[in-house]
């Protein structure tokens, strides 16, 4: 073999490609490595900065939860954010207070992306004391012994993988023992510049074998590889003592870029090409950074969540580049200040290496638990683009074997089926084909583009058929519930027929009165009953519209002393309900008092539901109690009540129900023929509402459903709901009105007030309040004679 | 003369009978060219083509009742694959929508939702959440954007709103003239 590579070393200078035939995947490129610039020096001292900035979202998938506010005091390695329940699914990590310090603002600050976007942040100003809390993940000290036991410290300690992509740890690790046979160990670090890795395996090797040693025990991997690249002969030897009479094999790879990439160094360490869409681990391999394993080595053994990491501050700009222990969340713009620019820091660092790397927004964009590398290269004139040449340069380079131009054609003519096609999200985003290509054509920025606009396609499909799947089953919804409210109706007319053939041949024989007076105490139970949610519903009525129309008008005056003739009555009832006797005057008295009430009621010409059924109550309680004085009672009733209904012509349902319930009674004097022609009266009523409710198109079905089981509450609510509505309706037109005549602000606010206040309460409380408001507004408003034409008209509206 | 009259009843009762029981056995159910055309709808359900939906415009279109122009999220793409299908002559659009509207979803007002459940009856896809007089609040992932739910709120708590960019779903832009400093910082390694 050294033969061999000799020789290629003679072939090198005349054809500088035979170089690649040293390794085993497909093409790569020998970039200038300039990894001297920073190798060379020592780790520099430690900085705190005046402050650090620690985005919510560190990698892919979702944000941390806060769990700290502005002006609380942090210890170093304190939980400040936590993954949520749901860890696994969510790709969430905590994260921990680098150093001491007070929590000084959470904003959103521009994120070490390549957006450039902003995000939530929490700034925390350091106090320089840098307290800390030991073994805050309170680990034992011992081995875990079992995936999950590692998986739940790697959650716990916010591990993600620190060679750049920065998956979480805990996820990349598989819950089955022994699933993993050969463990890799990626020390390649190929990207030039970068020697973070290097200096991080010459000085601290025990940390990462050790690390290595806990992985492999907790999942069962029996063979561990090291691939270390020939270009750092210090860390090779560091590790090689370090991994001394353990399973652990150091393997020096060529010096080629990608090396470091997770498929191509699987494939120089195991021989082993990655098939398509699928992961290591599905293979039984798995591959980490060495970061990645002196963190779970820190994590394991002491408890250290991560909360720093070496940093690699370098680039040509510098004049002293050196590595640093950086902690997470110091702004790039200090560690290359610390580095000494050569020139004024005008132009924009690049995070990561040359090659893979992006160039930040902001240089204030903090280091993240990705970031290996800082660098600050001055800008050099850019090179025009020139048409491609078909010279096949990007191919041959290509560790992965794509066709670069082929993809680069149909990227450039948006036909992005085709480049998915073409196996786009097999590439790695390496650069190489940028690096070669002739033609300075950015390759790998059309490839990037391409896979947003295939992702984005993919995601539209998907929303198309979820949209679709929804709303056909509305469709099918929709023609279910009309089927079975047809099914219903026929079942409950059915019913009433049943019960009219039935009442009618039980006609002849005349009845038991002892049973009779059974039936009159279950009728006046039901009727109680339905006095009682009249009574709620009317009271509801009340708040949801009288106070708006306060102003002038005199029927709600008549109408609430209906309802209170009907409480008067209901309390009589009630008081009387255990002996069924009533006293008879009490009943007359009553009865006679409501069909009063009624008649002013009617007068004033109220057709308000509500109404009607309180009249109702009041005057169908009594004589049931008593049948035969409330037999005089009802015919006195309902000849007035008929006589009123004629003149005013109204043609409520419920009115109807009442004259035909009061002429059945008084014809047959049998009191469980009363309750029966009674129970027909209301099943009669029943019926009638509802048609009323279809024909009018009843605003919600949940509740219309429900409505049908108690009838009698079916027309009340929907009163009440249409008052609902015509004062919410009112409360709109005059928050316009409002804000046309630049009086808004006020009312707005406190409208704003009064809803936060009652967020918790319920919604009609809500509302109530806020009708509240809007009636002290609309009155001050006529105060000060500030109203307008279209303030008046609101008013009017609500009157 | 006879013989051929035999057989050519006797072949014309074969091919019929053949015809009769491949009509049975090979029925193609619902109409082919209504579902290619529904699967390249839009789905929004937004009704602005006049139907109830995107399926009923793809069966009209799919019977030549209609025009092919009326699907207005959809825009002119839509509209020239609609008329590829159909072989109806493609129409201009009526209302040229603004290029490259970014997509929006509806979002309701919280504070002065009051719970009528107008939205909710409206909705083409159940995406609003809620019951009578209780607050009512849209399923961001359902929405379709179709507008629908804006015009019945009797308390107008509901806009349209665009998606915030976030860095789950920013896009890397297309390559212009100029490559990125990170890429030249790449080239000049060389």
């Amino acid at each position: 073999m050294s033969v061999f590579t000799s020789l290629i070393q003679k072939i090198a200078p005349v054809y500088p490609q035979a170089k690649r035939w040293l390794h085993r995947f497909n093409g790569g490129v020998f970039p200038q490595y300039r990894k001297e610039l920073s190798s060379r020096q020592p780790i520099h001292v430690p900085i705190i900065p005046e402050r650090l900035i620690m985005p919510l979202q560190q990698q892919v998938g979702q944000p941390a939860e806060l769990l700290v506010k502005i002006g609380d005091k942090v210890k170093k390695n304190q939980l400040i954010a936590r993954s949520s329940k749901d860890a696994n699914k969510a790709l969430v990590v905590p994260i921990h207070a680098p150093t001491s310090g007070t929590i000084e603002e959470i904003a959103n600050y521009t994120l070490p992306h390549p957006s450039g976007l902003e995000d939530i942040a929490i700034i925390i100003k350091p106090d320089h004391l840098d307290e800390a809390i030991e073994n805050v993940l309170q680990v034992s000290g011992k081995t875990p012994e079992t995936p999950q036991q590692l998986k739940d410290i790697l959650l716990n300690a916010g591990i993600v993988g620190m060679g750049g992509a920065g998956f979480p740890t805990y996820a990349k690790l598989p819950k089955e023992t022994a699933k993993i046979h050969t463990l890799l160990i990626n020390g390649a670090e190929c990207e030039p510049f970068i020697t973070c890795d290097d200096l991080l395996m010459q000085t601290e090797a025990d940390a990462i074998i050790q690390g290595a040693l806990i992985t492999a025990n907790a999942l069962g991997s029996t063979k561990i590889l090291c691939g270390i690249e020939s270009n750092k002969p210090t860390a090779i030897k560091a590790m090689k003592a370090a991994a001394k009479d353990t399973i652990i094999e150091i393997i020096e790879v060529q010096s080629v870029y990608p090396m470091g990439g997770q498929k191509q160094l699987t494939q120089e360490l195991t021989g082993v090409e990655m098939p398509h869409k699928a992961h290591a681990v599905d293979i039984g391999l798995l591959m980490m950074n060495v970061a990645t394993f002196a963190a779970i080595y820190k994590a394991v053994t002491l408890g250290e969540p991560l909360t720093s990491r070496l940093v690699s501050v370098t680039g040509l700009g510098l004049a002293k580049p050196f590595n640093i222990r950086a902690l997470i969340g110091t702004p790039f713009d200090t560690l290359a200040k610390a580095a000494e620019p050569k020139t004024e820091l005008n132009y924009p660092l690049v995070m990561g290496g040359p090659m893979m790397g992006f160039a930040v927004q902001n240089n204030q964009v903090p280091v993240i638990k990705t970031t290996n590398c800082i660098l600050a290269n001055p800008p050099e004139p850019t090179e025009m683009q020139m048409p491609c040449i078909r010279c096949g340069e990007c191919m041959d380079a290509c560790p992965i074997n794509l066709l670069p131009q082929q993809m680069y054609w149909h990227s450039q003519a948006h036909e992005f089926d085709k480049v998915e096609k073409l196996n786009v999200f097999d590439c790695i985003e390496c650069g190489c084909c940028s690096y070669v290509c002739p033609s300075h054509i950015p390759l790998v920025q059309y490839y990037r583009h391409a896979k947003s606009e295939i992702k984005e396609i993919h995601a539209e499909e998907k929303a198309v058929a979820l949209a679709k799947e929804r709303h056909e089953f509305k469709l099918a919804r929709i023609e279910r519930e009309k089927q079975e409210r047809e099914a219903r109706l026929k079942a409950k007319k059915d019913a009433v027929k049943k019960q009219a053939a039935q009442s009618s041949t039980t006609d002849k024989p005349s009845s038991v009165p002892k049973a009779s007076n059974a039936a009159a105490a279950a009728g006046a139970k039901a009727a109680a009953a339905k006095r009682a949610a009249a009574k709620n519903a009317a009271k509801n009525n009340d708040n949801m519209s009288t106070e708006p129309e306060k102003t002038e008008n005199n029927i709600p005056a008549a109408r609430r002393k209906a309802i209170e003739a009907a409480k008067q009555a209901a309390s009589q009832a009630n008081d009387s309900e255990g002996n069924v006797m009533t006293p008879k005057e009490a009943a007359k008295k009553a009865a006679m008092a409501a069909a009063k009430k009624r008649a002013q009621a009617k007068k004033a010409e109220t057709t308000e539901p509500t109404d009607n059924s309180v009249a109702t109550e009041s005057e169908a309680t009594p004589f049931k109690k008593d049948p035969k004085q409330a037999a005089k009672a009802a015919a006195m009733a309902a000849a007035k009540k008929r006589a009123e209904t004629k003149k005013s012509e109204t043609t409520e349902a419920a009115d109807n129900s009442i004259a035909t319930e009061n002429e059945a009674t008084p014809v047959k004097k049998d009191p469980k023929q009363a309750a029966k022609a009674a129970a027909m009266a209301a099943a009669k009523k029943r019926a009638q509402a509802k048609k009323a409710e279809l024909a009018s198109e009843a605003l919600e079905q949940s509740v219309d459903l429900t409505e049908t089981t108690e009838p009698s509450a079916a027309s009340k609510k929907e009163a009440a709901r249409k008052a609902a509505m015509q004062a919410a309706r009112a409360a709109a037109k005059k928050r316009k009105a409002e804000s046309d005549s630049n009086i808004a602000k006020p009312a707005n606010e406190d409208g704003s007030n009064a809803y936060s206040d009652s967020t918790n309460d319920k919604k009609q409380q809500a509302m109530q309040l806020a009708k509240a408001n809007a009636a002290k507004k609309a009155a001050e408003r006529a105060a000060k004679k500030r109203a307008e034409q279209a303030a008046s008209d609101s008013t009017e509206e609500s009157n | 003369m006879l013989e051929a009259i035999i057989i050519f009843i006797g072949l014309a009762l074969l091919f019929g009978l053949l015809l009769g029981y491949a009509s049975i056995r090979f029925k193609i159910e619902g109409n082919p060219v209504a579902e290619r055309i529904d699967k390249i709808l839009p789905q929004t359900q937004c009704g602005q083509c006049g139907f109830p939906g995107c399926k009923p415009y793809a069966e009209a279109l799919a019977k030549g009742e209609t025009e092919v122009n009326l699907c207005i999220p959809g825009g002119r793409e839509v509209m020239i694959e609609i008329s590829e299908i159909t072989g109806l002559e493609p129409k201009e659009m009526e209302e040229t929508e603004e290029e490259d509207k970014p997509k929006e979803i509806a979002y309701i007002d919280e504070d002065l939702c009051i719970g009528c459940v107008l939205c909710i009856k409206e909705c083409p896809v159940d995406a609003i959440l809620g019951a009578t007089k209780l607050m009512h609040t849209v399923i961001k992932q359902e929405c379709t954007g179709c507008e629908k739910c804006v015009p019945v709120c009797p308390v107008d708590c509901i806009d349209m709103r665009p998606i915030p960019l976030s860095t789950r779903n920013w896009k890397w832009p297309e390559p212009g003239e100029n490559a990125t400093p990170a890429e030249t910082s790449a080239r000049e390694q060389s």
